[in-house]
């Protein structure tokens, strides 16, 4: 009970610090970064597009830990990990298409475009929306598990192929301009713009961990449920 | 639209979705702890029948 108490309390400090630094950074994304010298105000879209796409690959990546620990030693605790970090990650790559589509309206006239990292993109949203689907269509839970890890572990192929699509394609998404092998973030950046991007990116990852500290609990508590169902059966 | 419009369409969708993601969260998680407090009382008051 006393475990159970410190780990509300750590959620709800974590998800405090989480909007104090997601206030911070829409200040510094709205207010205090200048716009920039072509795109203009529309590139503040970017405070966004990027903590979410680097918070998806967080939780995809995630996704691939659990999965091979679960394929490994066979640990709901380790499915459910799995679990609740696809679910998450469902959300945050979701949140990339549509703020990259806002932002490809005015930069390139065009809401969408078969380019080929959007493509990757859209396909890894469709692997991950497919291993949820596939969670729930399989009623027999430890076929379930095995299977979403299967998909799990050959999903996260895909983000190797989105980093490195705009190296190996004509793209008309741009390069990198943060995770550059020839340069440094801030020899490429306008200090105030990487540090909007910085205070954005911790904000996202603290919100990322407060939801998925919640997400964890609910699966938790759902197997306990499951498994308190099964003993009253078997009385 | 100008550009300002597509900066706020974009940040109010944004956390728009996520604050309605995390509600439905809490929500989903209360809902399965009063299941699971069901639970546990119907399991002690069974186990009181017993003895």
């Amino acid at each position: 009970m006393k475990r159970e108490q410190s780990r509300k309390r750590g959620a709800r400090f974590l998800g405090a610090l989480a909007l104090i630094m997601i206030a911070v950074g829409l200040y510094w994304g709205l207010v205090q970064a200048p716009p920039d010298a072509l795109q203009g105000e529309v590139q503040r879209i970017m405070y966004l597009h990027l903590p979410s796409i680097l918070t998806a690959y967080l939780s995809f990546f995630l996704v691939f830990i659990g999965s091979c620990l679960y394929l490994w030693k066979r640990e709901k605790r380790d499915d459910n990990l799995a679990h609740s970090a696809a679910e998450l990650g469902v959300l945050f790559t979701a949140l990339t298409i549509i703020e990259g589509s806002i932002w490809g309206k005015p930069t390139w006239g065009v809401w969408w475009t078969w380019d080929a990292r959007l493509t990757l993109t859209a396909i890894l949203l469709l692997i991950y929306s497919g291993y949820l689907m596939l969670r729930s269509l399989i009623d027999d839970e430890d076929r379930a598990a095995l299977s979403a890890a299967i998909l799990g572990v050959i999903g996260f192929l895909d983000i190797p192929l989105i980093h490195m699509s705009v190296y190996w394609w004509r793209t008309l998404h741009q390069p990198p301009s943060i995770l550059r092998p020839d340069k440094l973030p801030w020899e490429n950046v306008h200090p105030a713009m990487l540090t909007a991007l910085a205070i954005n990116f911790v904000g996202f990852l603290l919100l990322y961990f407060y939801l998925l500290s919640l997400r964890l609990r609910l699966g938790e508590v759902r197997s306990e449920i499951k498994a308190r169902r099964l003993n009253q059966g078997a009385y | 639209m100008g550009s300002w419009g597509f900066v706020f369409l974009a940040y109010g969708i944004v956390w728009g979705c996520i604050v309605t993601y995390l509600f439905a969260l809490k929500r989903r998680y209360r809902c399965a702890e009063e299941e699971l407090m069901e639970l546990r009382t119907t399991e002690e008051l069974s186990d009181h029948g017993k003895k």
